[in-house]
């Protein structure tokens, strides 16, 4: 026996089946990676939606302070109404979506 | 375009499926150059990480060599990530492996590899278990461990030389 062929048959694995365990074991946690890659989309995209609606209540308080600048918040009993319908709506708009509900 | 190509097209494309079959076909392959290469410890577990970071990197592969080439050469760079961690508890265990290959005198030839292995250096053993267990070619497996050809080569021949004077030493 030449030192190749021994080192050939020192290295020589046998024919073996497709461990199906060890398959079964991967295609599990490439289903959790996918199940965590869905989720962490989700997250990003509720943080971007809740983001524009704080950006839009703000915009709201602001643009209403600045209708009547001479005026306290308390003298002007439309803008805390107007404000709190405004927060509503957009409550309702993230929560009712139909992400946020499962369709 | 070769089944690999198409099943790896499809893996790209998020088709959990294809990738599956493509899991089946080389986890034989990356399962024995890790065990061989760890020796054992938590082979499974490294290949596991391999075949994710295959599947999150689906899209990396541009059908350049073969795709079992890829798969060993995520598997070589996860090990040598692994190997780095471990630092010298890897030695330890390297000074109790070799102390247990010396008490198992009359092992087959599997565990002749072992022993023999275990006189080379990380890339001398990985060199030589992608030339001589796997079946690459020299410029696979260079590319695989990312090193020019001509160092390959030369890490090869001294793989081999320390192979050889390590059978003798074993079969004497």
């Amino acid at each position: 026996m030449t030192e190749d062929e021994r080192i050939a048959a020192l290295f020589a694995a046998p024919e073996r089946v497709p461990d199906e365990a060890f398959v079964a074991r991967i295609g599990r946690a490439v289903l959790a990676e996918q199940r965590m890659a869905g989720a962490r989309r989700a997250l990003w995209r509720r943080f971007a939606i809740e983001s524009v609606a704080s950006g839009a209540i703000m915009a709201a308080f602001y643009l209403l302070w600045r209708m009547s600048p001479e005026l306290t918040l308390e003298q002007m009993p439309i803008a805390p109404t107007a404000a709190a319908v405004l927060v509503l709506f957009l409550w309702l708009g993230v929560e009712l979506r139909p992400a946020a509900i499962g369709k | 375009m070769d089944q690999d190509t198409e099943l790896a097209r499809r893996a790209a494309a998020g088709d959990a499926a294809a990738f599956t079959s493509l899991v089946r076909a080389h986890e034989g392959a990356v399962r024995r150059f890790l065990a061989r290469l760890a020796r054992g410890e938590g082979a499974d577990d490294l290949a596991q990480e391999v075949f994710l970071k295959a599947w999150r990197r689906a899209g990396d592969w541009r059908g350049e060599g073969s795709y079992r080439g890829w798969l060993l050469r995520i598997a070589w760079t996860t090990f040598i990530g692994a190997h780095r961690a471990k630092g010298r508890q890897q030695a330890r265990e390297q000074a109790a492996f070799e102390q247990q290959s010396d008490v198992r005198r009359d092992a087959d030839c599997a565990i002749d590899l072992s022993r023999a292995l275990a006189g080379l250096g990380t890339r001398e053993r990985a060199a030589a278990l992608l030339c001589f267990g796997e079946g690459c070619s020299h410029g696979e497996a260079a590319r695989i461990m990312e090193l020019p050809l001509g160092t390959l080569k030369s890490i090869v021949a001294r793989a081999r030389a320390a192979l050889v004077e390590r059978l003798e030493t074993i079969h004497d």
